[in-house]
């Protein structure tokens, strides 16, 4: 009995596997003959920083729905994405992920410096071409990697930029500066506090690290009213906090309750606004938050993006969403160029090369991977809205 | 020296810190008191209490600002809810993950392993329903910064401080006089001393056991209560690293011994402000946990001795 059914079983369940071959096979040729070029999105969609990571997933799915829409294209373009939780613990994974896909012919992101100097190396053994829309350690075009490439001007431009505002537009000479332990902080800090110094600034500096309410950190939550506690008494007029949203909000409360009366500042990860809802907007009021982002809003140039944008997430566009979406689409044009036959290695190389005008700004890159041009823009919290300041200088 | 100045600011904000720390290291103290076992997943506990009150609380107060005497009633309403959340999660633990292998005379092992396992699955789940971002706690009271209640030689002290101050004594006297006075404290003090001879002196253990969670977990869920008043703010990863300091204070203290448990979380906590002020936030951790490691080399029943079944 047990020989028999034994028997019957494996024949069946090779030919099962034979026809289940034979059928994926037929389907990953495409429909009507085209390849199927994918572009894969590797950024936080889980977590406490999930926020900013969707920000850029519906750009980046808007702009491939858009170029297949036009119907020129010699090849199909379908979405992928993979969710690093913006952390650097999980972005080999996420990244080993879009790799194994063949069909991945450039990545977007990824999107947290973090995650990007874990998972860079991978990416740069596969030749795999990644167009970050929002990392932006300055150490990350230092390691020679072929394949990195990033939309947004690094924190190189951002940290001395918002210095130079601190110093010479706000006028305050006792700065408290703090970094959250990240690979994304720590530099963004360092930079500040020297170009601080040279402006003729007092600084103190202290770390304090992030804890696991916005990312995988090491910090506890309840430690902001010992640091609130010490900024007080320091006399600091201005508070410069080089980190995320999540956290801000926590050191930005912690603050107001221990009787600062100083000006607040943070960085581009804490343009959202969540960081107004978590920290009340009594406390979030009047604080100054720089971008290398432009407020796409303003541009009457890209509404239709705006309001297809909106349509396709269900929220509005928030910050790098103009970012992904420019680094998606200069990666359909660099697949167009190639045509059906481009492989990952010459995206790569012809992303080198390429100049193309995005809705943010005019995108050509630096031989390590830089974008060429930069700029910083200032946003000020304003009556429960964040609201553009304009250029930092 | 960066202890001398500003001194008692930090051991002010400290001690509220630590008066969370202390009710979320009597849940640890009082189950390992009767079961020997370390209840990894009570941090859960704590993180649910949280959301319980926030819940509550958001539902209750709707629109509202309130001030005076309704502010006092909300918080009590927090508290509550928070309290009863933790107690039911807590029961629901010993039933699921624990009594099934005391059942089977399982290896401390497992249930070790059965806590941990309790612990990821809880808190994913509170991730899952709940969301990952931070949940905003309405504000039962209205504060007005920079203007603190009071001062403690020259420390502000603020609305937040003293709530959390008075909720947590309150509560530590309350379960001060349940161990000692009621039936169901003679009950577990009998347990911690020796289980055998209790049940043969006619305890119904699995009764006392659970009843032992249960109270572990309000005092774990107001505290979760307390910890999203204090930062305004509920997330379901809260639990992971006030949970680590609580069980921290409680062997500090003395593991199994309950006033321990309240002295372990009220030095750690200031300890942790202090050294927060004197070496910066980065090095907190490494100040708290050397102090601990050293306190142990010298005195490794703790500060205050082990037994639960004796008074003290």
């Amino acid at each position: 009995m047990k020989r028999r059914f034994a028997a019957a079983v494996i024949p069946l369940t090779v030919a099962g596997l034979v026809v289940s071959a034979c059928s994926s096979g037929k389907s990953s040729g495409g429909s009507g003959g085209k390849p199927v070029f994918k572009i894969g999105y590797e950024g936080p969609l889980s977590g406490g920083n999930a926020q900013l990571g969707l920000n850029m997933k519906y750009a980046v799915q808007l702009a491939i729905n858009e170029a297949n829409a036009k119907g020129d294209l010699p090849f199909v373009l379908q979405y992928t994405e993979a969710d690093d939780q913006g952390s650097g613990d999980k972005s080999p994974a996420a990244a080993q992920q879009l790799i194994d896909d063949k069909q991945v012919m450039a990545v977007v992101g990824p999107a947290f410096s973090g995650a990007t100097k874990a998972a860079e190396p991978k990416f740069a053994d596969a030749d795999l071409a990644t167009v970050s829309p929002s990392a932006t350690s300055p150490a990350l075009a230092t390691f020679g990697w072929k394949t990195f490439f990033r939309i947004v001007a690094d924190d190189n431009a951002q940290g001395p930029a918002d210095a130079d505002y601190a110093v010479n537009k706000l006028g305050v000479k006792n700065i408290f500066a703090i970094d959250d332990a990240s690979a994304y902080g720590q530099p963004l800090e360092q930079a500040f506090e020297n170009q601080a110094k040279k402006d003729g600034a007092q600084v103190t500096h202290q770390s304090v690290p992030g804890t696991t309410q916005c990312q995988a950190g090491s910090g506890n939550t309840q430690q902001y009213p010992a640091v609130a506690t010490t900024i007080k008494n320091s006399g600091a007029e201005l508070v410069f906090y080089a980190g995320y949203y999540c956290d801000f909000a926590l050191l930005a409360k912690a603050l107001r309750q221990a009787g600062y009366t100083g000006k607040l500042f943070s960085d581009d990860g804490s343009l959202d606004p969540k960081y107004i809802e978590q920290a009340g907007a009594s406390v979030a009021e009047g604080t100054y938050i720089s971008c290398a982002c432009a407020d796409i809003t303003t541009n009457p140039k890209a509404q239709s993006f705006v309001t297809n944008f909106k349509k396709l997430a269900g929220f509005d566009v928030s910050v790098y969403s103009a970012e992904a979406y420019d680094a998606t689409n200069v990666i359909i044009s660099v697949l167009k160029e190639l045509g059906p036959k481009a492989t990952r290695a010459q995206v790569v190389d012809k992303l080198r090369t390429v100049d193309y005008q995005g809705i943010t700004k005019e995108v050509k890159f630096q031989s390590n991977g830089n974008i060429a041009g930069s700029a910083v823009y200032i946003y000020q919290v304003q009556n429960g809205k964040i609201v553009s300041l304009g250029l930092s200088s | 020296m960066c202890v001398t100045q500003h001194f008692w600011d930090f051991f002010v904000s400290g001690l509220a810190n630590g008066f969370v720390y202390a009710l979320i290291a009597l849940g640890y103290t009082l189950v390992y008191g009767v079961l020997q076992l370390i209840n990894f997943a009570h941090s859960e506990v704590f993180m649910s209490g949280g959301f319980g009150g926030l819940f509550v609380i958001n539902f209750a107060i709707g629109s509202r600002h309130p001030h005076g005497l309704s502010s006092v009633w909300f918080v009590l309403v927090g508290l509550a809810a928070g309290a009863v959340t933790g107690g039911i999660v807590a029961y629901i633990l010993e039933r699921v993950a624990y009594r099934p292998l005391r059942r089977r005379n399982a290896p401390k092992l497992a249930f070790l392993i059965s806590a941990i396992g309790m612990s990821y699955f809880l808190y994913n789940l509170a991730g899952k329903e709940f969301g990952r971002d931070a949940r905003t706690m309405k504000p039962p009271f209205t504060v007005s910064p920079n203007k603190p209640l009071f001062t403690v030689f020259g420390a502000p002290v603020n609305l937040y401080d003293a709530v959390i101050a008075v909720s947590a004594i309150a509560m530590l006297i309350l379960l001060d006089r349940v161990v000692q006075r009621t039936r169901l404290g003679q009950g577990i003090r009998a347990v911690a001393q020796d289980a055998d001879t209790a049940a043969l002196m006619g305890v119904n253990i699995d009764r006392v056991i659970a009843q032992t969670f249960i109270l572990g977990g309000l005092l774990g869920g107001a505290a979760g209560f307390l910890f999203g008043l204090g930062t305004a703010g509920v997330s379901y990863t809260m639990g992971f690293t006030p949970g680590i300091k609580a069980f921290t204070a409680a062997v500090l203290g003395g593991i199994g011994n309950i006033r321990g448990a309240m002295l372990g979380g009220l030095l750690l906590g200031v300890v942790e402000n202090l050294s927060s002020a004197c070496f910066g936030a980065s090095w907190v951790d490494v100040v708290a946990f050397y102090i601990l490691v050293l306190v142990l080399l010298v005195r490794p029943m703790g500060l205050l001795g082990e037994r639960l079944g004796r008074s003290a």
